[in-house]
C-alpha cells in the first residue's frame, strides 16, 4: 500500500472513505449490480403475472408498485451507477490523469447515490413502494395513498443530487486534467461521450430537482402546484419531467456508444472509422437529445404545430444515430476481428439498436404515435434501446474493461453462453411486444382477458425473460468463478489502443509514475507501431500529489438520508419527522462546514518510494 | 511553493484563484454549477410563470405587493453584488483587510435583504396570501423562497469564510474559496433581478 | 514563482500594468453599478406610469432585465475575459435551456 495513512486502517474503512476513482469506480458498479439484479427480478415478477391471461400471482396496486419500482430502479440506481462506475474506472485513465478534478465530491456523489437508493427500497419494507409509474404523473403521483410515492420523490431526489455532482467532476476532469498533447479531438471516443453525457446531466437533473422539489411540497406541504381545483396545472410535471426525462435516455445511451466503439475498434484491430464524424454525431445527438422531450406528450393535446415541430426534431435524431452505425460497420469492414465475449455483445448491439432506432421513428410519426402511445409497441421499443442497446453496452463494457478494473479476465466460455443466452433471451422477450401492442394490449395493465388473443405471445415473452436470466446468473458464476481462481493477467490483455492499457496491472494507486506524453488519437497504439515499449513521459519521475480519505461524505450522506425520512413521515406523523429532518440537516450542513473548516491539501507520494514500488511490479 | 503558505506581495500571481490546479479545477466547476443553476431557476420561473394568475382562494398580485419595499430589496442586494466586486479587486491586489471588509458590508448587506425578505413574507401571510392560499401561493414562495435560501446559504457561507480565514493572509488555498463566492454571490443577484421583474414588476400589471 | 526570477524592473513594470488595469475595472465597476440603477428604476417607472401600455412595459423590463445580467455576467463576473471560453458554454448552454423550458411551461400548457 502507497499510501501511509491506510495501511494502518482496515480495508473496510478504506473503501468507506475512499476518495480513489478506481475504488469509487468499482463501488458504484457493485452497487449498481445489486440494484440490477433487484430491478431484473421484479420484471421478472412482471413477467409471470402476464404470463398467462388472467393471472392472479400480482395484481392490482402490488403489481402497480413492483412495476414503478421496475423503471425507476432500472434507470436511476442501476444504469446510472453503472455507467458511472465505467466513467469512474476509465475516463480518467484514458486522458492520462492521476484522478478526477474533485475525488471528495466524487465520493459524495457516490454515497448520495447510495443512500438515496436505500432510502427507495426501504420502501418495500416500510408500507408499500411507490405505485405511480416510474413518470409519476400528476395528480395520480399527488393523490397516492400511504408513503410510496414519498419514498420515490425523496430517494430520487438524494441519489439526483449524487449524479449531479458527478456530472460537473467529470466535466471539469475532462477539459482541465487531460495529458500533454491529449486534445480534445485525439480523446477516445468512451471519454467523449463521457464528456457529452455529463453535460447533459448537468443540464437536464436540475429540472428534475426541481420537478420533485414541486411534488415533495404538493404531497407533503399541501402545495398547489398540480391540484387542478386550486389552480394547479398538472401538465407542468409533464413538461419538467420530460425536459429531464428525455435528455436522460441520451444520458443513459451515449455512454454505450462510447463502449461500442472502443471495443469495435479494438478487436476490429483498426482505426475507429470516421473519428471525427463520430464526435460530431455524439455532440449533436446530445444537443437534438433537449429539443425533442415533447414527443413523450403528442396525444396530450398540445396542437398540431408543437406536434410537428417535437416529430422533426426527433425524426432528426436518426441522422447523426445513422452514421454511427454505419461508422461501427465501417471499423469493422476489412479488420482482423476477434470474437472475444465482449465483441460479440458490441456485434450483437448494433443490429438490435437498429431495431429499436426504427420503432423510435415510427413513434415519432405524431399521428401514428396515437395508435401506439402508452401500448406495448412502446414498451418493446423502449427495451430495445434500453436494454438492447445500453445493457448490452455494459456488457460488453464490463468484459472489455474487467482486466483493467480487478486485474482479472472474465472466463471467455462462459461469457460466450452469457451472451447467447441474454442476447436470444432479450429478442424472444421484447420482439413479441411490438405485436401485442399493435393488437392492443395497453401498458402497465396486470392482466388481459383470454378472448383478446394476447395470451400466446405474452407467453412467448415470458419464456424470453427466463432465458435473460439464466444469461444474468451465468454472469453472476463467471464473476464468481473469475474471483475463485484470482488468475491475474496483464495490463495489455487484449493488444490495446488507448492509454488505460499503457499501465501495469494492478493499475497503480496514483495510475501514471509519470504522466505520458500523448502523439496522436489511439495513443498507444501509435507508441506500438512507433517500436516503443512504453509510453513516452511527458515529465521525469517526481513526487505525485494525491488527495486525502474522507469518511466526510458518507456521513454527510447519511444526515441527508435521515432528513430524507423525515420530510417523508412528515405529513403522518408530525414532531417526530420534524426533528428527523432538524438532525439530517444539520448533519448534513454540519458536514459541510467541517469540510470548508479543516485544510485538507492533500499528501505527496515520494519519488524514492515510487521508483522502489515501480520495479517491485511487473509492467 | 506551498498552496498554505501566505502570499506576499513578491510572489503575488496575476489570478491566486486560478493558480493551482485546484484552484483552476474549482473555478471551472463552480461555473458549470452556475449554468446548472440556471436551469434550476428557469424551471421554477417557468412554473410560476404558467400559474401566476391562478390566485385559488388567495388575494391576487397586483392587491399584495408592496413596490417599494422590493425596490429596497433589489437596490441591497445590488450595493452588495458591488461590495463583492470591490472585495475581488481588493483581492487581486493582496490587500486583505480591504478584501475581508468588503466581503463582511457584503454579509450585513445579503443579512439586511433576508430581513427585509421575511417581514414582507409575514406581511403577505396576514393577508391571506400563504403557501397553500393557491398554486399562486406555492410558486410564489417556491420561487423566492428558493432564492431567499440562497442568499441565507451564501450568508453562511462567508461568515464561514470570513471566521476560519481571520488573521490568515490570502493563500493559494483560500483565494479560490473568496472568488468563488463573489461569483455566486452575483449569480444570485442575477437570479433577483429577473425575480423583480418578473415577479413584482410583471405581478403588478398582470 | 514565476515573477522571483524576473529582473527587479520588469517585476515594478507589471505590477503598474496590473495597477492600471485593475484601476480601469474599479471604474467599469462603478460605472456598471451606477447603469444598474438606473436601470431598475426606469423599470420601476415603466411599471408605475400609466403612459405605457402594459404588454409594451413587460416586454420593456424584460429586455432591461437582459442588459442587467449582460452587466453582472460581462462587468462583474468577468465572463468576457481570456480562460473564461469553458465558463461561456457553460452559461450559454444554460441559458439555452433556460429559455426553453421558460418558454415551455408558458406557451405549452393550457
Amino acid at each position: 500500500m502507497s499510501n501511509a495513512h491506510a495501511a494502518n486502517k482496515s480495508v473496510l474503512w478504506d473503501w468507506l472513505t475512499t476518495v480513489d476513482h478506481k475504488k469509487i469506480g468499482i463501488l458504484y458498479l457493485v452497487s449498481g449490480g445489486f440494484f440490477f439484479l433487484v430491478g431484473g427480478l421484479e420484471a421478472v415478477l412482471i413477467r409471470i403475472q402476464l404470463m398467462n391471461p388472467e393471472m392472479t400471482f400480482l395484481t392490482g396496486n402490488l403489481y402497480n408498485q413492483v412495476l414503478t419500482m421496475h423503471g425507476t430502479t432500472m434507470i436511476f440506481l442501476a444504469a446510472m451507477p453503472i455507467i458511472f462506475g465505467f466513467m469512474n474506472a476509465v475516463v480518467p485513465l484514458q486522458i492520462g490523469a492521476r484522478d478526477v478534478a474533485f475525488p471528495f465530491v466524487n465520493s459524495l456523489g457516490f454515497w448520495l447515490f447510495f443512500f438515496g437508493g436505500v432510502l427507495l427500497n426501504l420502501s418495500w419494507f416500510l408500507g408499500g413502494a411507490p405505485d405511480a409509474g416510474w413518470t409519476a404523473y400528476a395528480p395520480l403521483s399527488t393523490t397516492s395513498t400511504g408513503h410510496g410515492v414519498d419514498f420515490y420523490v425523496l430517494g430520487l431526489q438524494i441519489a439526483g443530487a449524487g449524479t449531479l455532482m458527478g456530472g460537473i467532476n467529470f466535466l471539469v476532469t475532462i477539459i482541465n486534467m487531460r495529458a500533454p498533447g491529449m486534445t480534445f479531438m485525439r480523446m477516445p471516443l468512451f471519454t467523449w461521450t463521457a464528456f457529452v453525457t455529463s453535460g447533459l446531466i448537468l443540464f437536464a437533473f436540475p429540472a428534475l430537482t426541481i420537478g420533485f422539489f414541486l411534488l415533495m411540497f404538493d404531497r407533503v406541504f399541501e402545495a398547489n402546484f398540480f391540484d387542478a381545483n386550486m389552480g394547479g396545472n398538472a401538465i407542468i410535471w409533464e413538461h419538467i419531467f420530460w425536459i429531464f426525462g428525455h435528455p436522460e435516455v441520451y444520458i443513459l445511451i451515449l455512454p454505450a456508444f462510447g463502449i461500442i466503439s472502443e471495443v469495435v475498434a479494438t478487436f476490429s484491430r483498426k482505426r475507429l472509422f470516421g473519428y471525427s464524424a463520430m464526435v460530431f454525431a455524439t455532440v449533436l445527438i446530445g444537443f437534438l437529445g433537449f429539443m425533442v422531450w415533447a414527443h413523450h406528450m403528442f396525444t396530450v393535446g398540445l396542437g398540431p404545430v408543437a406536434n410537428s415541430i417535437f416529430a422533426v426534431a426527433t425524426m432528426a435524431i436518426a441522422i447523426p444515430t445513422g452514421v454511427k452505425i454505419f461508422n461501427w460497420v465501417f471499423t469493422m469492414w476489412g479488420g482482423k476481428i476477434r470474437f472475444t465475449t465482449a465483441n460479440l455483445f458490441s456485434v450483437g448491439f448494433i443490429p438490435t439498436f437498429v431495431m429499436g432506432g426504427v420503432t423510435g421513428v415510427m413513434l415519432a410519426a405524431a399521428p401514428a404515435d396515437y395508435q401506439y402511445h402508452d401500448s406495448y409497441f412502446v414498451v418493446a421499443h423502449f427495451h430495445y434501446v434500453i436494454v438492447g442497446g445500453l445493457i448490452l453496452g455494459l456488457f460488453s463494457g464490463l468484459y472489455y474493461w474487467y482486466p483493467r478494473m480487478f486485474g482479472l479476465m472474465l472466463n471467455e466460455a462462459l461469457g460466450k453462453w452469457n451472451f447467447w443466452t441474454f442476447f436470444i433471451g432479450f429478442h424472444l422477450t421484447f420482439f413479441p411486444q411490438h405485436f401485442l401492442g399493435l393488437m392492443g394490449m395497453p401498458r402497465r395493465y396486470f392482466t388481459y382477458p383470454e378472448e383478446f388473443g394476447l395470451g400466446s405471445l405474452n407467453f412467448i415473452s415470458t419464456i424470453g425473460a427466463v432465458f435473460m436470466t439464466v444469461g444474468t446468473i451465468i454472469f453472476i458464476i463467471n464473476v464468481v468463478v473469475t474471483h475463485a481462481k484470482g488468475k491475474k493477467v496483464s495490463g495489455d490483455p487484449w493488444d490495446g489502443r488507448t492509454l488505460e492499457w499503457a499501465i501495469p496491472n494492478p493499475t497503480p494507486h496514483y495510475n501514471f509514475l509519470q504522466t505520458p506524453l500523448v502523439r496522436g488519437l489511439d495513443a498507444l497504439w501509435i507508441e506500438k507501431m512507433a517500436g516503443n515499449k512504453k509510453m513516452t513521459p511527458a515529465e521525469p519521475v517526481g513526487d505525485i500529489h494525491m488527495p486525502n480519505n474522507s469518511i466526510l461524505p458518507l456521513i454527510m450522506s447519511l444526515g441527508f438520508f435521515i432528513a430524507g425520512f423525515g420530510f417523508i413521515y412528515y405529513s403522518s406523523a408530525g414532531a417526530p419527522a420534524l426533528i428527523a429532518i432538524i438532525v439530517g440537516l444539520g448533519i448534513g450542513l454540519a458536514c459541510m462546514f467541517l469540510r470548508s473548516w479543516i485544510d485538507d491539501h492533500g499528501h505527496h507520494l515520494h519519488k524514492e518510494d515510487l521508483l522502489k514500488e515501480d520495479k517491485g511490479v511487473d509492467a | 511553493m506551498d498552496v498554505g503558505e501566505r502570499l506576499t506581495d513578491q510572489n503575488f500571481p496575476e489570478s491566486p484563484e486560478k493558480a493551482t490546479l485546484e484552484g483552476k479545477n474549482k473555478f471551472l466547476g463552480f461555473w458549470l454549477f452556475l449554468g446548472g443553476e440556471t436551469v434550476l431557476f428557469a424551471t421554477l420561473f417557468g412554473t410560476y410563470l404558467g400559474l401566476r394568475n391562478s390566485f385559488g382562494k388567495g388575494p391576487e398580485a397586483s392587491e399584495i405587493f408592496q413596490l417599494p419595499m422590493v425596490f429596497a430589496a433589489t437596490i441591497i442586494l445590488l450595493t452588495s453584488s458591488l461590495t463583492s466586486v470591490y472585495a475581488v479587486l481588493a483581492l487581486k491586489e493582496n490587500r486583505v483587510k480591504q478584501m475581508r471588509r468588503w466581503f463582511f458590508i457584503t454579509l450585513l448587506l445579503g443579512l439586511s435583504f433576508l430581513g427585509l425578505e421575511i417581514y414582507e413574507f409575514v406581511e403577505y401571510v396576514h393577508e391571506g396570501h400563504t403557501f397553500t392560499s393557491g398554486a399562486f401561493g406555492s410558486a410564489f414562495y417556491t420561487l423566492v423562497g428558493f432564492h431567499g435560501g440562497h442568499v441565507l446559504f451564501g450568508c453562511l457561507w462567508i461568515t464561514a469564510l470570513l471566521v476560519r480565514n481571520s488573521g490568515r493572509g490570502l493563500t493559494l488555498y483560500n483565494a479560490p474559496k473568496y472568488y468563488l463566492f463573489a461569483l455566486y454571490w452575483h449569480f444570485v443577484d442575477v437570479v433577483w433581478v429577473f425575480i423583480f421583474t418578473v415577479v413584482y414588476l410583471m405581478g403588478k400589471v398582470g | 514563482m514565476a515573477s522571483n526570477e524576473q529582473p527587479n524592473s520588469v517585476h515594478h513594470h507589471s505590477s503598474l500594468q496590473k495597477k492600471i488595469k485593475l484601476k480601469q475595472e474599479r471604474r467599469q465597476h462603478n460605472v456598471s453599478f451606477v447603469m444598474m440603477i438606473l436601470l431598475t428604476i426606469v423599470a420601476f417607472a415603466a411599471i408605475a406610469s400609466d403612459a405605457i401600455s402594459n404588454s409594451v412595459a413587460i416586454l420593456f423590463i424584460i429586455v432591461l432585465a437582459g442588459v442587467q445580467v449582460f452587466f453582472q455576467l460581462y462587468i462583474w463576473m468577468h465572463l468576457g475575459h481570456k480562460g473564461h471560453e469553458f465558463p461561456m458554454w457553460g452559461i450559454a448552454s444554460g441559458l439555452l435551456i433556460a429559455l426553453i423550458t421558460v418558454g415551455t411551461l408558458v406557451g405549452l400548457i393550457w
